[in-house]
């Protein structure tokens, strides 16, 4: 039976990795095409095993996860209890942080989860290396300070202050002032972008190319003032979630949203993303938190209960805080969410925002009176892949993945609800028409590009002023003409589509004979 | 032979293509019947065509076809009789010889079979030669000779005879009747002997016989050569086939595998080197001598002898390098003195291009500039010690001894130019920090009076004029003032009204720029008490000069950043306190009169440093700083700052008082700097600090000062301001669903067009417009419905289409794909090395071809075994 489980286990990694079912071949016509696709899927096929196999035999550490025993219930093993069985390492990720004057505090991880920025409400900024404890910064700028995120690696953060955003390196020497975004409630990097996303007091969204410095989009919500943006890291999205109960979804070049959602009946308090795209977690005001399915913008459950912070954990747990008390909740073979583990914290600490740190069992929480640190068994990916984060890693290699990643920078334009759909098919359904002025420009630039073609110099009076002036004038015609005929063939679409809504209206006697071809 | 020659072997494709090449033929006058008859007596060929004619037509024509036949018999004018009668008996012969195998049905038929096939070929008179044997049949057999027409209809094709006709080649007339064969020849041979053996050859040859065919024309030869020549090409080819078909279907075509380009490495290549030119040779010869190698070979005793130069080589040797060296050396010393050799123009060059470098260098880097400070200081030092350009040497002692007006113009010069080297040595070098700071200064400052102030060297006497220069600018403009416009647009009423404020506003302002011109006229006279010792050489620098606009602009900066991080209101009042500030320390410095580094004074002033400020205090610093003389509009504050001048001792108090109490609300400890009021610049500072700070965590801690307690209207507002989210939401998708897919145009009739009479009227819209209006109508109910938020009451999805994004899909299908589903799936799949495992990248990402560079491609082999 253990044999047959292992196979199945594989089978499920053969499928992932296969991402998608092939193409139905036996409908396909054109033989030479068909052998081609055979021979591709093959090649896919024998790709995802390979890396199925490989999966199983070098990704061998598994979560673990609090197994309760007959009438024992998963949210009644306290942290105390935990720290109890495990190790000393796990063990120092435990820990409180009392700061009690410059509160309340935000977080923020590196990819890897390895160092952590903090920014205290009252302008204390600090990066602390996690595995050794030590603060590699600690500094305080004197002034409002409501966000700080991680750019690419440790060595940048950006901290959105009173009045303007502002870069920052390990040292905590300013590097950048980005005046362009205004006074910023919320930060998000986009990492494979190398964007900086923030949302303003007016509701205005901005995107900046960090690399460049240029300001890739700047668009306003038109919902009013929110301090809730959340990325998607599946797609790269952001949501921003308003008073009017609406979670709209951007992305850098459209000015429109491309999504918006009514999740609740009140101000939505917090937006969290599950890693690979499909589920959307959402507070409200309302008293209610909603997962939602993204694939179908249909709510999976609902849950009562106020959350001030959402996160999703890379294994899919999702922790939520309401004033001083934190719940994590997690999937069991039922696919609804219910809770799995919580948290106290002193009287009178107002969590401000939880966040799981990437590859490690371990939550994050920062509060009216610092941060604390607790463990949440299975949250985190036992296994990291060193090629997409490395907690371990060294200077070499940080150098050489910082210059990697920025090779590796995509376009912003690249961002979309469905990544997938890059180098499909375009879909042509609702194509936009031209308008008139742009019809013009565009004859007007064929015909300027006619008059300035440069004619070869040729010999025996082939190239006398008469003939070039006539060649050119022909050219330019010929530019002209083209437009004509498109004209003409748009006046032929025109009357088609006419005589095919015509066929529409015959009486139902006379609908059979209407050719077929037209759908 | 001839019966040889005839044809039996033309195919009935041949016979028909010459049929319709004769029915081509017939052409020309049509002749009635009986005319025609007799001209074909006469040429046979035309007759024949006739004939053909009439065949082709088959049955239907066949009876009429008897009838000619006897009437030419009869229209016959003259006969070649002695022909046909001399034939006649000796083809009844062969005939009986040639049927005596077979039954004689038989053999008439074969023998019609051969006359037709006679008829076929001769060109001419066959037909003649025709109804000639079918009487002869006639009268053998008293059988109508309609009798054996019909079978020569059937098969009659001419084959065309292409030798000219001769003894050698008789014509048909001839040998028609009576052909002549071997046998006729052998009978009169008979029981000879080798009678048999001939016979016996005869008959073999007779058996083995095949007609030859004659030559075709030679169009018709290349053609058929062509039609084999291309069976054989295509079957030849077929038999690649398979192997090009493996190739099609192959992903990877592999070229050249098996070629060895060789071993590259260098011991490889050495090996195979062969001695070709006379000069290898030799060396070959050489290297490779017996002798040598032998030695190698053996111990090294051999080799040492053979190594034994004789003594004159070695002398030789070391006379011709002594030589050299010898010349090498005279060589260096040559060059070595003219390298010394240099103008004193050369070396002037020389040293200024020199200092010029090192003057880019300290621009560029700041290592440079402090190591030439330390040198300057360096030399600053030994020259103050020894002063040793100060006329001290026994050449200007003589000089001065002598007189200077003595003295020539070069002495003198010269003389002149030593005291100021000794001036320029023992000036005193500013720090890198110091020259920062003047920069500074003269950025804060130096605004309108770049033309008095240049460089950084300002002394107390430039300072003077240029303050004597603004008082003297400020009189004259107020003079100025009075006159206004008489006529013109300024001088309407309300303009002038408008002129006047502005000028009395203008009037004001120089008033006060004057009085503080003034001010600052007298204690800069002060000043000049104390430090009229210095030179206007300025050996040393001094920053009396400068200590007014310092602490002044810093202090505006001051201002200026709670103008950036505070509400204006509270930065009016620090404004005023600065002005306090400001003033008592003018007070100070005017009393004490203590050169003050600016350095102290900065970070006295700038508590809380911030590298932000830095830029902000450069932006800003210029502008404030004596906008009075350059008559700028915006001087309201400056204006304030003046008239509470004379009660600044008041209100500073005032303020400390209200700091205080605000302070210790907040526990801060400003109210011992309150008390201490030697340090009321810190005061300053620190209250917009505190101040900041109140208001710095809106929401959290609030000062709360201007806030309004909101009438209950407003409350209830506010309280249910967003709960008919939904209704909203509907609105909003509603809305955004009218933008993209917008509603038709209500169809509307021009105004007054074809409503002349009231019938028209009545009738309403034409159908037509009423019909599109409907289809537009429910096109976009389709498209609403077809919306993929059409089922979705709380989502909107954006169907906008990202014109930048579209770049990245495709327009149209790839060519081999139909179906987008396929190629869809066929790239779904990540290639690159970060997806996939090493094992299987390489099979996904295989190139088409892969060959050796350099290496030429082969034409595809037929491989034996394959076929």
């Amino acid at each position: 039976m253990d044999i047959h489980d292992v196979s199945d286990d594989l089978e499920i990694k053969v499928k992932k990795y296969q991402r998608g079912q092939g193409a139905d071949l036996e409908s396909l016509k054109d033989k030479k095409l068909k052998g081609q696709l055979a021979v591709k899927e093959d090649l896919f096929k024998k790709s995802a095993n390979a890396a199925a196999k490989a999966e199983k035999w070098l990704m061998q550490t598994e979560e673990g996860r609090l197994e309760p025993e007959g009438l024992e219930k998963t949210w009644r093993f306290s942290q105390q209890s935990i720290a109890n069985e495990v190790d000393v390492a796990s063990r120092k990720n435990q820990f409180d942080l009392v700061l009690p004057d410059l509160g309340p505090y935000t977080l923020d991880y590196t990819s890897s989860g390895r160092y952590m920025v903090s920014a205290g409400r009252k302008g204390h900024l600090s990066i602390i290396d996690l595995h050794t404890l030590k603060p590699i910064k600690d500094m305080q700028v004197g002034e409002t300070v409501r966000d700080a995120v991680f750019l690419h690696n440790e060595l940048f953060f950006a901290a959105a202050q009173k009045k303007y955003t502002y870069i920052y390196n390990r040292a905590g020497s300013e590097l950048h002032c980005l005046k362009e975004h205004g006074s910023v409630l919320k930060l998000q990097f986009l990492k494979n972008h190398f964007l900086l996303s923030s949302i303003n007091k007016f509701g205005q969204l901005h995107y900046q190319d960090i690399t460049t410095g240029q300001m890739i989009g700047n668009y306003r919500t038109g919902l009013g003032r929110s301090d809730v943006l959340q990325l998607n890291p599946y797609n790269s999205v952001l949501a921003s979630g308003h008073s009017g109960g609406t979670v709209s979804m951007w992305k850098p070049t459209s000015p429109a949203p491309l999504v918006k959602m009514l999740c609740h009946r009140g101000p939505v308090t917090a937006i969290a993303f599950h890693s690979n795209g499909h589920l959307m977690a959402t507070a409200g005001m309302d008293k209610k938190l909603k997962i939602w399915d993204l694939r179908k913008y249909k709510a999976v459950q609902t849950l009562p209960g106020m959350a001030k912070s959402l996160d999703f954990s890379q294994k899919g747990m999702l922790a939520a805080s309401t004033g001083s008390f934190v719940q994590v909740l997690a999937t069991s073979d039922s696919q609804d969410y219910s809770r799995y583990m919580i948290h106290t914290m002193a009287k009178g600490y107002q969590i401000s925002k939880v966040l799981f740190r990437p590859y490690e069992d371990v939550l994050g929480i920062g509060h009216s009176s610092g941060l604390s640190s607790i463990l949440i068994p299975g949250s985190g990916e036992p296994n990291f892949d060193s090629w997409v984060a490395n907690p371990y890693e060294t200077l070499k290699q940080r150098r050489e993945k910082e210059v990697r990643v920025l090779l590796d920078k995509l376009p912003p334009e690249s961002i979309m609800l469905d990544p997938t759909q890059i180098g499909n098919l375009r879909n042509t359904r609702k194509q936009e028409k031209q308008t008139k002025e742009e019809k013009e420009a565009e004859k007007a630039a064929a015909v300027a590009a006619a008059k300035n073609v440069s004619l070869k110099k040729k010999t025996k009076g082939r190239s006398k002023p008469s003939k070039v002036a006539r060649k050119k004038q022909e050219g330019i015609e010929l530019a002209k003409r083209s437009f004509v005929e498109q004209n003409k063939e748009d006046g032929a679409a025109k009357k088609k589509q006419k005589r095919i809504t015509d066929a529409s209206d015959l009486p139902a006697a006379l609908q059979p004979f209407v050719s077929r071809k037209r759908s | 032979m001839a019966e040889t020659k005839r044809n039996r072997n033309v195919g009935p494709a041949n016979r028909k293509k010459k049929k319709n090449k004769q029915s081509n033929w017939k052409k020309g006058p049509h002749l009635p019947n009986a005319l025609q008859k007799q001209l074909d007596a006469l040429n046979p060929r035309n007759d024949d065509d006739d004939e053909e004619i009439i065949r082709s037509d088959d049955d239907l024509y066949e009876y009429e076809e008897k009838l000619p036949e006897e009437e030419s018999k009869k229209n016959r004018r003259y006969d070649p009789v002695e022909n046909f009668e001399y034939e006649l008996p000796e083809d009844f012969e062969d005939e009986d010889v040639a049927s005596d195998d077979e039954d004689g049905d038989e053999g008439f038929k074969k023998e019609d079979c051969d006359d037709n096939d006679e008829d076929e070929e001769d060109d001419d008179g066959d037909d003649y030669d025709d109804k000639k044997h079918a009487r002869m049949l006639q009268d053998i057999t008293g059988l109508p000779g309609a009798a054996f027409e019909g079978k020569k209809k059937k098969s009659n094709v001419i084959v065309y005879e292409s030798y000219p006709e001769a003894e050698s080649n008789p014509t048909h007339d001839i040998n028609n009747d009576g052909r002549v064969t071997i046998d006729d020849f052998l009978n009169p041979l008979h029981g000879k002997s080798g009678f048999s053996k001939l016979r016996k050859d005869a008959a073999r040859l007779d058996k083995k016989s095949k007609s030859i065919l004659p030559p075709l024309p030679k169009p018709q030869q290349e053609k058929i050569d062509r039609k084999t020549a291309y069976i054989q090409t295509k079957k030849r080819l077929t038999e690649y086939e398979p192997l090009v078909k493996e190739n099609r279907e192959r992903r990877t075509i592999y070229f050249n595998e098996d070629i060895d380009l060789g071993n590259s490495t260098v011991g490889a290549i050495v090996s195979e080197f062969r001695p070709r030119t006379d000069f290898e040779k030799k060396m070959d010869l050489l290297i490779n001598a017996k002798e040598l190698s032998d030695a190698h070979q053996g111990d090294g005793a051999r080799l040492l002898e053979l190594n034994q130069v004789s003594a004159e080589d070695v002398k030789e040797r070391q006379d011709r390098f002594a030589k050299m060296r010898n010349l090498l050396f005279r060589h260096e010393l040559k060059s070595k003195r003219i390298k010394h050799i240099k103008s004193k123009t050369y070396r002037r060059l020389l040293k200024k291009d020199k200092s010029k470098v090192g003057s880019t260098d300290t621009e560029m880097d700041p290592e440079v500039a402090k190591e030439l400070a330390v040198k300057q200081e360096f030399k600053r030092a030994e020259e103050r010690m020894t002063l040793k350009h100060k006329n001290t040497s026994k050449w200007a002692k003589r000089i001065k001894k002598r007189g200077f007006d003595v003295q020539d113009d070069g002495t003198r010069a010269a003389i002149s130019e030593q005291l100021q080297q000794h001036a320029l040595l023992t000036r005193k070098r500013n720090s890198m920090h110091e020259d920062d700071d003047s920069s500074d200064a003269s950025m804060d400052d130096d605004d309108d009076d770049d033309d008095v102030i240049s460089g950084d060297d300002d002394d107390e006497a430039s300072k003077l004029k240029f303050l004597e220069n603004g008082k003297k600018r400020t009189l004259e403009l107020l003079e100025e003032d009075d006159d206004t416009p008489k006529s013109g647009l300024l001088s309407l009423p309300f303009m002038a009204r408008g002129q006047k404020k502005k000028k009395d506003a203008a009037d004001e302002e120089a008033r006060l720029a004057l009085q503080e011109f003034e001010s600052s006229l007298k204690q800069l006279e002060g000043d000049d008490d104390l430090n009229n010792n210095i030179g206007s050489v300025g050996g040393r620098k001094v920053f009396g000069a400068q200590k007014k606009p310092v602490p002044q602009s810093k202090i505006k900066v001051n201002n200026k950043e709670k103008d950036n991080y505070f509400d204006n209101s509270e930065s009016e009042d620090d404004a005023d306190i600065t002005e306090d500030v400001k003033d008592k320390r003018d007070q100070i410095i005017t009393k004490k009169d203590v050169p003050i580094d600016t350095n102290i004074l900065r970070e006295e002033s700038e508590v809380g440093h911030d590298p932000l400020f830095d830029d902000i205090s450069k932006v800003s610093g210029p502008k404030i700083a004596y906008e009075v003389s350059l008559f700028s509009t915006n001087t309201s504050k400056k204006k304030r700052s003046m008239k509470d001048d004379d009660s600044n001792q008041v209100k500073s108090e005032k303020k400390a008082k209200a700091n205080k109490s605000k302070a210790k609300a907040k526990k801060s400890k400003v109210a011992e700097l309150a008390s201490n009021k030697e340090t009321d610049i810190e005061h300053g500072d620190e209250d917009s600090d505190t101040d900041g700070e109140t208001r710095m965590v809106d929401g959290v801690i609030t000062s709360g000062t201007d806030y309004e307690l909101p009438s209950q209207d407003d409350l209830i507002k506010r309280a249910f301001a967003g709960d008919d989210v939904e209704g909203d939401f509907e609105m909003a998708k509603q809305e955004v669903m009218n933008e993209e897919n917008p509603e038709p145009e209500k169809p509307v009739l021009l105004p007054g067009w074809g409503d002349w009479t009231h019938k028209q009227k009545k009738r309403g819209l034409p159908a037509w417009m009423v019909e599109e209006h409907e289809r537009a109508k429910r096109k976009r109910d389709e498209d609403l419905k077809k919306r993929p938020d059409a089922h979705l009451k709380h989502v909107i999805i954006s169907e906008k289409v990202d014109k930048k994004a579209e770049k990245l899909q495709m327009k149209v299908l790839p060519y081999p794909f139909k179906n987008k589903e396929h190629f869809e799936q066929s790239n779904r799949m990540p290639l690159g090395p970060e997806f996939n495992p090493a094992t299987a990248l390489g099979a996904l990402n295989q190139p088409e071809v892969v060959k050796k560079p350099g290496v030429s491609i082969q034409p595809i082999k037929l491989k034996k075994g394959k076929k």
